[in-house]
């Protein structure tokens, strides 16, 4: 054991004593740049409690702000406080945080079980703690019959779940993830969404971050949109939308007779157009796409024409973006 | 802002004109965080509220409240102090420790490049005792120094048996009675006056004439024209002796000064293979082990010890945990130490009991080779400490470039190595790790064989050994406290050391300061 006597003050060696009412998180006034590229711009939040979705497209700046968050990083300018601490100084806050990054690089080597009880120990936990621990969280991502398989061999969802199985170890108040849903099946998808879920409902703070809205949707309400490294608007999910639904916004329906169709949802007062991109397609443009989406059933019924396919083609973080950033729908 | 570290949640940071077109909205969707805030804020001001001034409370009552707080905190310091050992913070560091290094003990296991550098040693050091070993049991054709082995006149009498009974060796028909003397066998006059020397430094007078051809002891006739007129050719007032100049404080010989046919016909092939083994131990620890092996297994071992799982992205899972990055380089080390160490001390062991049943020796097993091999095993365990804490450091400040500077380093140590070797009071060379790790073996080589100056110079004189190179080549006393080897021991092993805490608190440092990206 070589004791680290420089640590001081930072690790374990001294007594620390988070302050339970402040916020898990807080960054003021972040910034992150690499070089000449800016990473975060200016990035201020706070977060306590809850499921928080993180949503930007790839090179929002979510991974950076996680980064930032767990210490991996220092900011160029403002300050990060992972419970009151400044996260990349010391590592006392780890203790009480599970943090799934986005690399898919783990210890193919090890067994699911080697790797979750190995790092578990770094807790501080006896080998046969960790080992009871570990088995449980397996088991609690759905992993506990293949706990002793070698991850190499685990399939894509599985290699997730293990990594949030890790993070899970401690017990941790605040769990981040950093897409944890990105190139899984769609089975390992709702497990992972379930869990996530449950974290949720069980007192955790939780950040999760995707670049699809859909995915974020099913999981949250509370989200955080990041955009070209700045904070584009927090709030919920659904507000959004709604503010959404009052722009110009698009529905493709797919039917063998779209001119038939289109006449049919003229009159309706907030369809302001449509048009027909191909034979086989009808687009109806409209400001208010609740009502529009109400009436829809109605309309089709009553002008007998077979719709083989709605589509919301705004219905995504790119439209979202779009209107949020340049107020076009 | 920093009166109020939240207070920017009140004008959140949006992108103008967006969020504006409907404000109402969004802010009334963004209440929940707004409430987190305001309650954190408060919760923040009460935990930075000041407690209640003491001028409200009465003198002595604030003096007993002050007491019992004081009372409580000793209280408090008790308790922690008496925790159960499981419990204290040093017993958990033992745990992160012992995962952290057996978790690198593991990650070698899996990769090839570990049993390649390991099995790379182990064949190089296999190889070098199969050359040695062939050289041990190849006999070696001794010299007839004096010639005196020789029957020139062919008369059956070896030269050496006719001078003793006075007979003309040059001429056939002058020679001993064959009925009364039977002619020796001409080995018998090789080796025939061996060197003797008592070990003592400070004895310059040393030498036998164990065939009588300086004295005339045992001669028919001891006024033969065949003795040397002049018995005293030194000058050191005593006949056919062996005069030795030395240093008894450093154990060193200068000169050795013979008179006349004095220790003239030494057993050749016991002082070659000595001086052989002994330049093999020293050779084969000095660059083999301390130096080749010493340099390469950290070269190829340590440098990615951290800088790998930085490169790999994985450095995150260890680092992710409530443990300070110093003690992550810092085990990692120790899990490199665990695997290294065994296995020079595996090499070492083998390479001893080898060259211990080879070696000539007087009995099966030749021990008294033990401390040097111990030096040996020291120098190697604190050259592959020193060098992998080096090169782990160098991986850590420059990933990218890490194992080209380390390369470049080895370089560096090589000439250092080189001019150690021949030079060891070279300044230049105090500056580099294998002049401290040649030095320790120095020193304890001098302490496993006493008379290795005297072997050299022996060695010297015989220069149709040829062998004398290699023993000079490889042997030197300590060169930094000349004639003390154990104060040079002592010295060499904390420079080592100091050399490693310092790599190891760069390490550190810049591991503290990295970004992992």
């Amino acid at each position: 054991m070589i004791p680290d006597l420089s640590q001081v003050g930072t690790s374990e060696t001294k007594e620390w004593a988070p302050v339970d009412e402040a916020p898990h998180i807080m960054l003021d006034h972040v910034t992150k740049t690499y070089g000449s590229v800016m990473g975060l711009n200016d990035v201020s939040i706070a977060i306590k409690g809850g499921v928080t979705g993180i949503l930007g497209q790839n090179g929002a700046g979510k991974s950076t702000l996680f980064k930032l968050i767990v210490g991996r990083l220092q900011p160029s300018s403002g300050n990060v406080h992972l419970f009151g601490t400044n996260p990349f100084k010391n590592p006392a806050p780890y203790s009480r945080i599970g943090y799934v990054s986005e690399s898919e690089h783990l210890y193919d080597w090890m067994t699911g079980l080697d790797f979750v009880a190995t790092l578990a120990r770094l807790y501080g936990y006896t080998r046969d703690e960790a080992k009871e621990k570990a088995l449980h969280v397996l088991d609690f991502v759905g992993l506990g019959d293949v706990a002793n398989k070698e991850i190499g061999k685990y399939s894509k969802g599985m290699r997730q779940r293990v990594k949030i199985a890790h993070a899970l170890v401690n017990e941790p108040d605040l769990i981040i993830l950093d897409e944890p849903l990105a190139g899984c099946d769609p089975l390992a998808r709702t497990t992972i969404m379930n869990v996530v879920r449950e974290l949720g409902a069980s007192g955790k703070t939780v950040l999760v971050s995707s670049h699809i809205l859909s995915e974020i949707e099913r999981i949250t309400e509370q989200i955080i949109i990041l955009h070209n490294g700045r904070l584009l608007a927090i709030g919920n999910l659904h507000a959004i939308r709604e503010l959404l639904d009052k722009h110009p916004h698009r529905i493709l329906l797919r039917t063998d007779n779209p001119r038939g169709l289109g006449t049919a949802f003229l009159p309706h007062e907030d369809v302001y157009g449509v048009r027909f991109p191909n034979s086989d397609e009808l687009v109806v443009e409209t400001n208010n796409l609740s009502s529009v989406h109400q009436a829809l059933p109605r309309i089709c019924h009553e002008s007998g024409i077979r719709v083989t396919a709605i589509e919301n083609p705004d219905d995504n973080l790119e439209s979202l973006l779009g209107y949020l950033v340049e107020g076009r729908s | 802002m920093e009166d109020d570290p939240t207070d920017f949640i009140k004008e959140p940071t949006v992108v103008p004109g967006q969020i504006s077109k409907a404000p109402t909205q969004v802010d009334s969707t963004s209440e929940n965080f707004e409430r987190q805030v305001e309650d954190a804020v408060q919760a923040q001001a009460l935990a930075t509220a000041q407690p209640p001034q003491p001028s409200a409370q009465s003198a002595p009552a604030a003096a007993a409240g002050a007491a019992v707080t004081q009372f409580q905190r000793v209280q408090t310091q008790a308790a922690q102090a008496f925790r159960p050992l499981t419990n204290t913070v040093w017993s958990r560091l033992d745990r992160k420790a012992t995962a952290v290094t057996e978790f690198t003990l593991r990650q070698y296991r899996t990769k090839n490049s570990t049993w390649v550098v390991l099995g790379i040693g182990m064949v190089f050091v296999a190889m070098i005792l199969m050359f040695y070993g062939e050289a041990m049991s190849s006999g070696f054709e001794s010299v007839d120094n004096d010639g005196d082995s020789h029957d020139y006149d062919g008369d059956g009498y070896p030269t050496g048996q006719e001078k003793i009974y006075g007979t003309n060796p040059w001429d056939e028909n002058s020679h001993p009675d064959p009925e009364l003397v039977t002619p020796d066998p001409p080995e018998k006059w090789i080796d025939e006056d061996g060197i003797d020397w008592d070990g003592d430094y400070s004895n310059s007078n040393q030498g036998f004439d164990d065939d009588g051809d300086c004295t005339g002891v045992g001669w028919v006739d001891n006024e033969s024209f065949e003795l040397p007129r002049n018995q005293d050719t030194n000058r050191d007032g005593i006949n056919c002796n062996v005069r030795y100049t030395m240093n008894s404080t450093t154990n060193t010989i200068y000169r050795i000064n013979a008179d006349p046919y004095v220790d003239e016909d030494p057993d050749d092939e016991e002082f070659l293979k000595e001086s052989l083994h002994r330049a093999f131990v020293l050779g084969f620890g000095k660059i083999g082990f301390a130096f080749l092996i010493g340099i390469f297994v950290p070269l190829f071992l340590a440098t990615g010890l951290v800088r790998d799982e930085m490169e790999r992205g994985t450095l995150h899972y260890i680092m992710g945990k409530p443990i300070a990055r110093a003690e992550i380089l810092a085990y990692r080390l120790l899990g490199y130490i665990a695997l290294v160490w065994p296995y020079a001390t595996v090499l070492i062991l083998v390479t001893a009991i080898v060259t211990g049943f080879l070696a000539p020796s007087d009995s099966i097993f030749r021990f008294h080779d033990m401390s040097a091999w111990l030096g040996i095993l020291l120098a190697s365990w604190l050259m592959m400490l020193a060098y992998g804490t080096i090169f782990c450091t160098l991986g850590v400040i420059s990933p990218r470039f890490g194992l080209w500077i380390a390369i470049a380093f080895g370089v560096w140590e090589f000439a250092m190595a080189m001019i150690s070797l021949g030079a060891p009071n070279f300044p230049l060379t105090w500056l580099s790790v294998s002049h401290w790790g040649i030095e320790i073996i120095n020193c304890t080589s001098v302490l496993a064989y006493p008379d290795q100056s005297y072997l050299i110079e022996i060695a010297g004189m015989n220069n149709d050994w040829g062998s004398e190179a290699a023993l000079v080549g490889f042997y030197s006393p300590p060169s930094v406290i000349a004639g003390n080897s154990f104060a040079s021991l002592l010295i060499s092993i904390f420079v080592l050391v100091v050399f490693t805490v310092f790599a190891l608190f760069i390490g550190q440092s810049s591991l503290k300061r990295k970004e992992l990206n």
